[in-house]
C-alpha cells in the first residue's frame, strides 16, 4: 500500500459507505415520488456514486468510475422506457419539463443518469491519461 | 415554486460537495484492498491494522460490525417505542371522556395513524432486528452477517424512513398545515387514502416503503448468514431455536414485505400519477384490502416468531430444563409460517366476499391456532416440576406466555365468521391484538434486553427496578387491554376519537367507566416504562461490572450457549496482560493505551 490507507483499510469493520446508500436512496425515492426536482437529480448522484463505491471498496470491481457511468446509462436507459411507453411522442420536449407530471420526473431521472455519466466518463478517462 | 426550486438546488448541491469531501477525507480511494465476498475481515494483518475501529461517533457512523449494529437497532427501536408509547398515552388520555379530553378529531385521527406504524415498523421490526444482528452470528459461530455492508444499509434506511413517516407533525406548522400528518391508520384503506390529498400521506408511504426494503435487505442476510456461516459444530439437528424462528421469519419477509412494497407503489402513483389501480373503474377499492393483508397477515406472523423464540431460548434457561420438545416447536415455527399466508382474509370477513371462500379462510384461521398451541404447551411443560428462578427476563417470558394464551384465544373467537361479524372493528380487535403486540412482543423483547444486557454492557442491571417494570407491566397491560375485550363486547367502536353515542351504539355509563380503567392502566404501564429507562440507562453508566462469564449460572445445567461462551472469551481477552489482539470490540480509545 502505497499511499495513506484509507478509513475502510485502516479498519476492517468499517465503511463509510452504507449510510451514504441509504442517504441516496431515501432521496431518490423522495425527489422521484413527490416530485422534487432537485431532490431527485441530486439524491439519484448521491445513489448511483455510493454504489460505485461501495461495489469498490468490497472488491467486487476494480474502479469506481465504470460502474458510476453504467449505473448512469441503466438510468437514462429506464427513463427513455418509460417515456417511450407512457408519454406521448409529441409530448416529450424540453418545452414541457414542469408540466407533465411522469414527464418531469422522467426528466430528473435522466438528467441524474447524464451527469453520472458525465462524471464517470470524464474520470475514467482522466485516471488513465494520469497513469 | 422557482425559488423553491433554486433554494432546493443549493441545498442539494451543498449536501452532495460534504458527502464528496467527506468521503475523500475519511477514504483513500487507491488503497483499496479487495475482498472480494463481501467478507469484513481481511485475512492477512499486513498494514498498520491492529484496531477494528475508528473512535467517537465515526465509529457508529461507518460500522459493519453486526454487534454495532444491533445496539444501533437497539437504541433506535427503543426511541422509537418511547414515541410511540408517548402517543399511545395521548390517545387514551382523549379518551377518559366522552367528548375526548385533549385532542382534536384530526389530532387524534393523525396520532392514532402514527401510533400504530411507529409500534408495528419502527418499534417492532427493529427490536426483533437488534437481537438478531447481535446474537445470530454469536449463536451459529459466525464471524460477521454474510454482508456486513447490507447489513449497515439496511439499518441506515430506518432514520429517514422514521423521518418520513413523522414528516407530517414536523412540516404541518413550517407550512402553514399544507403538509399533515397522515389521517389513514395503519391500514391504510382505500379510497380513503387515495382521497386524502395531502402530501403527508405520501411521505409516510415513502418512509414506509423504505422501512419495507430495510427489511427485505434485512431478511436476504440472516438468510444468507444462516444457511452459509454457521461453524462446523452448527447443524440443522443442533441449530438454536431463536435462529430457527429468525430464518423463518426473514422468509416470511421476502414474501410478504415485496409485496408491500409494490402495493404502497401502486398506491403512490394512484395518488400521484393518477392511475387506477384501486379506482372503482380500474381494480377496485377491495383490491387494497386483498394485497395489504396478503402481507398484513403474514406481518403479525413476522413480528412474533422471533419473540417466541426468544423465550423458547430463555424460559429453559431459568427453568433448569431443555427445551421440552424442542422438534415440535421448531415444526410449529415452520407450520405457522406456512400457514400464515392462507388467512388474511379473517381480516375482511364483513366485507362481503363470497361465503365459500370465506369459510375456507376460517378454516385455515382456526388451524393455525393450533401450532401456536403447541408452543404453549411446550413452555408450560418445560416449566413444569422445573427448578424456576424468577428473574427478571424469566418474570417477562412467563408474562409472554399468560398473556399470549389471552391474546391467541381472543384471536381464534375472531376467526369464527359469525362472531367476527359481531365484533369486527370493535375495541375487542384491538383489544386482541394488544395482548400479544405488547403483552408478548413487548414482554419478549424486555426479557431479552434484561437476559442480555451484561453482553451487551459489560455491567449487570439493577435487580429491584427490573421486577418493579415487571410488575407494572404486568398489571397495566392486563387493566388496559381487558378493558378493551370488555369495551368490544359492549360494542364500542375502534378508531373513534369521541363516544357520546348514549345508547345508539353502546351504553354510554359502562363504556366511559371501562375507557377510564384502560386509562388507569395505561398509567400503570407507563409508570413502568420510566423504572425501564431508568434501570437501563444508569446500570449502563455505573451498574457494577460483570465480572463472570456465565452471569446466570447456566453452566450449572449444561446450558450456557454460545453467546455466553463468546463473552467468556471477551472477558479473559479483556483483562489485563492478555492478548489484546483478541478484544474484537473496542473503539480505539480504550485499546490505545493497551
Ligand atoms: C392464534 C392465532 C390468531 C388468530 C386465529 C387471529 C385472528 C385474528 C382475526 C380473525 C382478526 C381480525 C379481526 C377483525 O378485524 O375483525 C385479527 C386481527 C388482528 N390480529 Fe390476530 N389472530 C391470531 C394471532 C395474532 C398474532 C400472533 C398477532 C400479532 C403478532 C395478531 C395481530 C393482529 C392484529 C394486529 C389484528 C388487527 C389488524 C387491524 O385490523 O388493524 N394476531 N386476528
Ligand atoms: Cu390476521
Amino acid at each position: 500500500m502505497a499511499e495513506e490507507p484509507g478509513l475502510s483499510d485502516q479498519y476492517p469493520t468499517a465503511s463509510p459507505w452504507p449510510l451514504f446508500v441509504a442517504l441516496g436512496l431515501a432521496l431518490s425515492e423522495i425527489g422521484v415520488f413527490v416530485g422534487l426536482f432537485p431532490v431527485a437529480v441530486f439524491g439519484l448522484i448521491l445513489f448511483g456514486g455510493s454504489i460505485a463505491g461501495i461495489l469498490t471498496e468490497s472488491g467486487y470491481v476494480e474502479r469506481p468510475w465504470p460502474t458510476l457511468l453504467g449505473v448512469g446509462v441503466v438510468l437514462i436507459i429506464l427513463a427513455a422506457a418509460f417515456a417511450l411507453w407512457q408519454v406521448p411522442v409529441a409530448d416529450i420536449a424540453l418545452s414541457n419539463v414542469g408540466t407533465g407530471p411522469l414527464f418531469t420526473r422522467l426528466v430528473a431521472v435522466a438528467a441524474a443518469g447524464a451527469v453520472m455519466i458525465a462524471m464517470g466518463g470524464v474520470a475514467s478517462v482522466m485516471e488513465q491519461t494520469a497513469a | 415554486m422557482v425559488a423553491g426550486d433554486i433554494v432546493l438546488t443549493g441545498l442539494m448541491a451543498v449536501l452532495l460537495v460534504g458527502v464528496a469531501a467527506l468521503l475523500t477525507r475519511v477514504e483513500n480511494w487507491r488503497s483499496y484492498t479487495p475482498l472480494a465476498g463481501g467478507g469484513a475481515v481481511t485475512g492477512d494483518e499486513t498494514a498498520v491494522i491492529n484496531r477494528e475501529k475508528p473512535a467517537g461517533i465515526i465509529r457508529w457512523l461507518t460500522t459493519v460490525d453486526h454487534k454495532d449494529i444491533g445496539l444501533l437497532y437497539g437504541v433506535y427501536a427503543v426511541i422509537a417505542f418511547a414515541v410511540g408509547g408517548i402517543m399511545a398515552m395521548l390517545i387514551r388520555l382523549q379518551l377518559v371522556t366522552p367528548a375526548g379530553a385533549i385532542l382534536s378529531n384530526n389530532a387524534y385521527n393523525s396520532i392514532l395513524t402514527s401510533h400504530g406504524i411507529t409500534m408495528l415498523f419502527l418499534f417492532g421490526t427493529p427490536i426483533i432486528a437488534a437481537f438478531a444482528n447481535y446474537f445470530i452470528p454469536l449463536l451459529i459461530g459466525a464471524d460477521d452477517m454474510a454482508f456486513p455492508r447490507i447489513n449497515a444499509i439496511a439499518f441506515w434506511l430506518l432514520p429517514p424512513a422514521a423521518l418520513l413517516i413523522w414528516a407530517g407533525f414536523f412540516l404541518a406548522p413550517v407550512t402553514d398545515n399544507m403538509i399533515e400528518p397522515a389521517r389513514t391508520a395503519w391500514t391504510m384503506y382505500t379510497p380513503l387514502s387515495v382521497e386524502q390529498a395531502n402530501p403527508g400521506v405520501d411521505l409516510m408511504l415513502l418512509g414506509l416503503h423504505l422501512s419495507g426494503v430495510a427489511a427485505t435487505m434485512g431478511a436476504i442476510n440472516f438468510i444468507a448468514t444462516i444457511f452459509t456461516e454457521r461453524n462446523e459444530e452448527v447443524n440443522w439437528a443442533n441449530l438454536d431455536i431463536f435462529s430457527w424462528t429468525i430464518l423463518t421469519q426473514s422468509a416470511l419477509i421476502l414474501f410478504a414485505f415485496p409485496l408491500l412494497g409494490s402495493a404502497i407503489v401502486m398506491l403512490l402513483l394512484d395518488r400521484n400519477l393518477q392511475t387506477t389501480f384501486f379506482a372503482v373503474e380500474g381494480g377496485g377499492p377491495l383490491l387494497w384490502q386483498h394485497l395489504f393483508w396478503f402481507f398484513g397477515h403474514p406481518e403479525v406472523y413476522i413480528l412474533v416468531l422471533p419473540p417466541m423464540g426468544l423465550v423458547s431460548l430463555i424460559l429453559p434457561k431459568f427453568s433448569g430444563r431443555k427445551l421440552f420438545g424442542f422438534k415440535f416447536v421448531v415444526y410449529s415455527t415452520l407450520a405457522i409460517g406456512v400457514l400464515s399466508f392462507g388467512v388474511w382474509a379473517h381480516h375482511m370477513f364483513s366485507t362481503g366476499m363470497d361465503p365459500r371462500l370465506r369459510a375456507s379462510f376460517m378454516a385455515v384461521s382456526l388451524a393455525i391456532a393450533i401450532p401456536s398451541a403447541v408452543k404453549t404447551f411446550n413452555w408450560i411443560t418445560t416449566m413444569w416440576n422445573g427448578r424456576l428462578r424468577l428473574t427478571t427476563p424469566m418474570l417477562f417470558c412467563i408474562g409472554f406466555v399468560s398473556n399470549f394464551i389471552i391474546g391467541g384465544v381472543t384471536g381464534v373467537f375472531l376467526a369464527s365468521i359469525p362472531v367476527d361479524l359481531i365484533l369486527h372493528d370493535t375495541y375487542y380487535v384491538v383489544g386482541h391484538f394488544h395482548y400479544i403486540v405488547m403483552g408478548a412482543i413487548g414482554f419478549a423483547a424486555f426479557a431479552g434486553i434484561y437476559y442480555w444486557f451484561p453482553i451487551f454492557t459489560g455491567r449487570m442491571y439493577q435487580r429491584t427496578l427490573g421486577k418493579a417494570h415487571f410488575w407494572f407491566s404486568m398489571v397495566g397491560t392486563n387493566i388496559t387491554f381487558f378493558a378493551m375485550l370488555a369495551l368490544g363486547y359492549l360494542g364500542m367502536p375502534r378508531r373513534y376519537a369521541t363516544y357520546q353515542f348514549d345508547g345508539a351504539i353502546a351504553p354510554l355509563t359502562q363504556v366511559s367507566t371501562f375507557h377510564q380503567a384502560a386509562t388507569v392502566g395505561a398509567l400503570i404501564l407507563f409508570i413502568g416504562q420510566l423504572f425501564f429507562v431508568w434501570n437501563i440507562v444508569q446500570s449502563w453508566l455505573e451498574g457494577p461490572k460483570v465480572e463472570d462469564g456465565d452471569p446466570w449460572n447456566l453452566e450449572r445445567d449444561g446450558m450456557l450457549d454460545r453467546e455466553f461462551q463468546w463473552f467468556e472469551e471477551q472477558l479473559e481477552a479483556d483483562s489485563p496482560e492478555k492478548d489484546p489482539s483478541l478484544l474484537a470490540d473496542g473503539g480505539q480509545e480504550e485499546q490505545n493505551d493497551s
